[in-house]
């Protein structure tokens, strides 16, 4: 699990992209963390290079920059602990961790 | 892109800090304030104002379906507020009271929204409708408190109970007329921590005691018909199409699933 705290120190070939998030709307959290998660438009809702689908409670979660294989990431609405993999059709999903 | 700073950003915060942050009592409060303040019992101020009649029978159905759910948010209420005495630590205990006022608040705008559909005494009418599956659920998950058991409590009130909810609730949202479907959706809300609270905690003790799993798996053997029948039943009312239930069904077993509980 790459921790974002210490992996900006150890990252590979290619910079990750960074992203400015604006508020979406979403208000199940804190205001100061809102702009980190949206609500799902359902499988046709496309997501971008610093998003991830909870498969817990089904919010995307949004970082400041690019999402890569290993990292881990934190859905605020449903409390879990989720690390970044590779679905079977090549784009990126989410997986808890309870450890 | 342009790049911007990480200020604030959740995916930073040690695992502990994070479990810190979210079970406390200063974050329920700052994230219920998103969609509960302006909104006297789960509605936008106003919006129940000029509600058309619901003609029957679809208001009949839909006085039976807030009657049901009023017994699960009954059991949540009940079993939640008894669980603090035994939770393991002061992060669950601490959540647990957050926990109980989402309750209360669920069955208060419940009993306030069957009001609204003519029911002159809303408590009663739970009583007479209640599914009988539902009080057998009820019973066994505040037996499970009783005894003090709370893998088993939190696997069946946080795992089976709020997903088989939120499952439901969703589903109704989408269907229900506005009013209804506003109520809903502030209690979705909710429910999202619930279930999130009792996947995680169930799945981090199943990594550290696997020996549980055995008893989890026969608490779920006992309350899967159950909580099958609800859902059925709960399906039905609220119109939603029978090609639609398979899918409804795996969302609501996925989160047994990742745990590592088979169907």
């Amino acid at each position: 699990m790459n921790d974002p705290l210490l992996d900006d120190a150890v990252e590979s070939d290619r910079p990750r992209q960074r992203f400015v998030l604006e508020e979406t709307g979403f208000d199940e959290v804190p205001k100061k963390y809102r702009r980190f998660y949206r609500r799902w438009g359902g499988p046709s809702d496309q997501l971008a290079p610093n998003e991830v689908l909870c498969p817990v409670c089904k919010v995307v979660i949004r970082s400041t920059r690019e999402l890569r294989v290993g990292d881990r990431v934190y859905c605020m609405p449903c409390m879990s602990r989720l690390v970044v993999s590779m679905s079977s059709d090549g784009s990126l999903e989410a997986i808890v961790s309870y450890g | 892109m342009v790049s911007s700073g990480p200020r604030d950003e959740p995916h930073r915060l040690g695992h502990d800090a994070f479990l810190d942050e979210v079970h406390s009592f200063e974050f329920w409060f700052q994230a219920v304030e998103g969609y509960l303040s302006d909104h006297p019992y789960g509605c936008v101020a106003g919006s129940d104002a000029d509600e058309p009649e619901i003609a029957e029978p679809r208001r009949d159905g839909l006085i039976t379906t807030l009657c049901n759910y009023c017994v699960g948010e009954t059991a949540a209420l009940e079993a939640a507020s008894s669980m603090i005495a035994f939770a393991p630590n002061r992060r669950s205990k601490i959540f647990l009271a957050t926990q109980v006022v989402d309750e209360a608040r669920h069955l208060e705008v419940l009993l306030h929204r069957l009001g609204q559909l003519g029911v002159t005494d809303p408590e009663a009418e739970v009583d007479r409708r209640a599914n009988r599956s539902l009080l057998a659920f009820k019973r066994r998950l505040l037996e499970l408190v009783a005894a003090r058991d709370w893998e088993s409590a939190v696997f069946a009130q946080n795992v089976i109970l709020e997903a088989m909810e939120f499952t439901v609730f969703s589903a109704h949202a989408q269907r229900a007329d506005p009013i209804t479907a506003q109520v809903l959706d502030g209690i979705i809300k909710d429910e999202r921590r619930h279930m999130g609270f009792g996947e995680n905690d169930i799945g981090r003790r199943l990594l550290e005691a696997p020996h549980i799993r055995a008893r989890l798996a026969t608490v779920r053997r006992e309350l899967d018909p159950l909580v099958l029948d609800c859902f059925e039943r709960t399906l039905e009312q609220i119109d939603v199409p029978r090609s639609e239930r398979p899918d409804l069904g795996r969302r609501y077993l996925a989160s047994v699933a990742r745990l590592g509980f088979d169907s």
